[in-house]
């Protein structure tokens, strides 16, 4: 905790933000301009342990517009590599805006996170309201020709969710798999948010009605979804870690309602996206925005073992 | 008569009822724990009427027949792999989706939705979405920019346009389609789309109350 606290020093000096397992602090929205810049690999300010035999991963949402913006938030995850040895990137949907034309793929995808591909970092994606199914084939993308499919990295199993159509085969698919999972951590990521701030579209609370109750059931650790384009924490809900990580191309400045109950921390000043990284029974986070700079960061225990150990 | 006051019940207990009721459903394909869990606070899902279940098993049937045919004319194409590149997915794409046309050429509004299911669609959608939870499907479907699609019979979905989010609760209630198929709004309005090509298979007008 102390050793976090000095490594944050970003966050610390800007929101007194320490990384705690605890929630019990405010709201707090920031603005990119309260934000100091990062100018280059050397300055790079990681909170993260970077443990040796760690699963430590990229989430960024709503990428796929081809712009300047999403092309500048790349090169910083790319400095940030060099620090933090991600191997590989979750994809929270609206993986390509408009049209899905070959040529699209490579604007707004390859060329993009060109050297990031070049590293090997996988990317894993899921698909948002933006994207054509057959998404699902396209090899960069290792959806294995699945609309949703599960991913072992290490203790973590990772459930790619396909929140366009969450139909009764879905359903059943995730709750099989859930129920016969024994993985330390199991993290679910799809496209709309269970639960979210935002003005423009907020939470998906249909998608909560059918999901959570199977999250509850089989322990579902964390929850990152896009769709809304901005960072936010949520309070957790259930004891279940909720993100929402979808500024990854695109930015809706100012649309996180202030004052939401559900926001433990948001930003939405500028594009973002989170590193993480799963060390033993801890889930450390960091948030990132385009300037480099950091917006939040923490650590947050494991809540199954959390109560093992204080049923014991 | 006991359907009647059984329904009458359930809805009468606005969401919190519907919530349990929506989790016993889930329950019918969840773990088994999971349904003993709900089968002991619930009623049953209200059953369809003889004339209703017939409406819907002549649909499956019409879906079925449909999904035999764009399955054998994909099964010719070369298959897609999982590691497919953007050009060989266009081609899949395209060669699918003009074969299908092709052979579904003269497709009319209304043979796969027809008066029968269509009413039921609705109905379903009227029963089982009341008051606030109206209210907040239709904030929901119609927040999605679909704008300028054009509902055609046998023409595709355009693909720059978003996809609207369906309520899983609502899935859960609909006929349930094959994998190659999906139900979407479109404005009040919804098609059955072909989730490989973009197809509109067919729709029907003011799904949505």
């Amino acid at each position: 905790m102390k050793r976090l606290m000095l490594t944050s020093l970003v966050a610390v000096l800007v929101f007194g933000f320490g990384g705690s397992v605890d929630y019990a602090r405010g709201q707090n929205i920031t603005a990119a301009s309260s934000i100091a810049p990062a100018s280059d690999a050397a300055t790079v300010n990681l909170s993260l342990p970077v443990k040796e035999g760690s699963v430590r991963f990229l989430v960024v949402g709503d990428t796929g517009t081809g712009t300047v913006q999403q092309q500048e938030l790349a090169d910083v995850m790319t400095r940030h590599r060099a620090a933090f040895p991600f191997e590989f990137v979750l994809l929270l949907g609206d993986n390509l805006y408009g049209s899905e034309k070959p040529q699209d793929f490579k604007t707004k995808f390859e060329d993009v996170y060109k050297s990031l591909l070049e590293d090997d970092v996988k990317f894993y994606a899921t698909l948002g309201n933006h994207d054509q199914s057959n998404q699902r084939f396209y090899g960069l993308f290792n959806m294995g020709g699945n609309e949703y499919y599960r991913l072992q990295k290490g203790s973590v199993a990772f459930y790619c969710l396909n929140s366009n159509y969450m139909d009764k085969r879905q359903v059943k698919w995730l709750n099989d798999e859930l129920a016969k999972d024994t993985s330390e951590w199991k993290i679910a990521f799809f496209h709309h948010p269970p639960y979210s701030s935002g003005g423009k579209h907020g939470s998906s609370s249909d998608l909560r009605e059918i999901v959570e109750p199977i999250f509850l059931k089989y322990g579902v650790n964390a929850v990152f979804a896009g769709h809304e384009h901005f960072y936010e924490r949520i309070k957790p809900q259930n004891g279940i870690y909720y993100f929402i990580s979808g500024a990854g191309g695109k930015l809706r400045p100012g649309d996180v309602k202030k004052g939401s109950p559900l926001t433990e921390k948001a930003f939405d000043g500028d594009m973002s996206f989170m590193l993480l990284e799963v060390a033993g029974d801890e889930l450390h986070f960091q948030v990132i925005s385009r300037a480099g700079a950091t917006v939040d960061a923490g650590v947050l225990a494991n809540q199954r073992k959390k109560s093992l150990s204080a049923a014991n | 008569m006991t359907k009647k006051i059984n329904k009458r019940t359930v809805f009468a207990f606005g969401r919190g009822a519907r919530r349990w009721l929506v989790i016993a459903m889930l329950s019918l394909v969840a773990a088994p724990a999971f349904a003993q869990q709900a089968e002991t606070v619930v009623a049953p899902p209200p059953t369809l009427s003889t004339k209703e279940q017939r409406a819907v098993d002549a649909f499956l049937e019409r879906v079925r027949a449909y999904v035999a045919l764009r399955e054998g004319i994909e099964n010719k194409l070369p298959k897609l792999s999982t590691q497919s590149t953007p050009e060989q997915i266009e081609a899949h794409e395209t060669a699918l989706e003009v074969k299908v046309r092709t052979a579904r050429l003269g497709a009319r509004r209304g043979e796969m939705f027809t008066p029968d299911v269509a009413r039921h669609i609705r109905s379903t959608i009227k029963k089982e979405y009341r008051g606030r939870e109206r209210v907040e499907l239709r904030e929901s479907v119609l927040e999605a920019d679909t704008k300028g699609v054009a509902l055609r019979v046998n023409y595709t979905y355009p693909e720059d346009k978003e996809l609207v989010e369906m309520p899983p609760t609502l899935l859960l209630k609909l006929p349930q389609l094959p994998k190659q198929l999906r139900y979407r709004f479109v404005g009040r309005n919804m098609a059955l789309v072909d989730r490989e090509n973009e197809l509109i298979i067919d729709y029907m007008l003011d799904a949505l109350p």
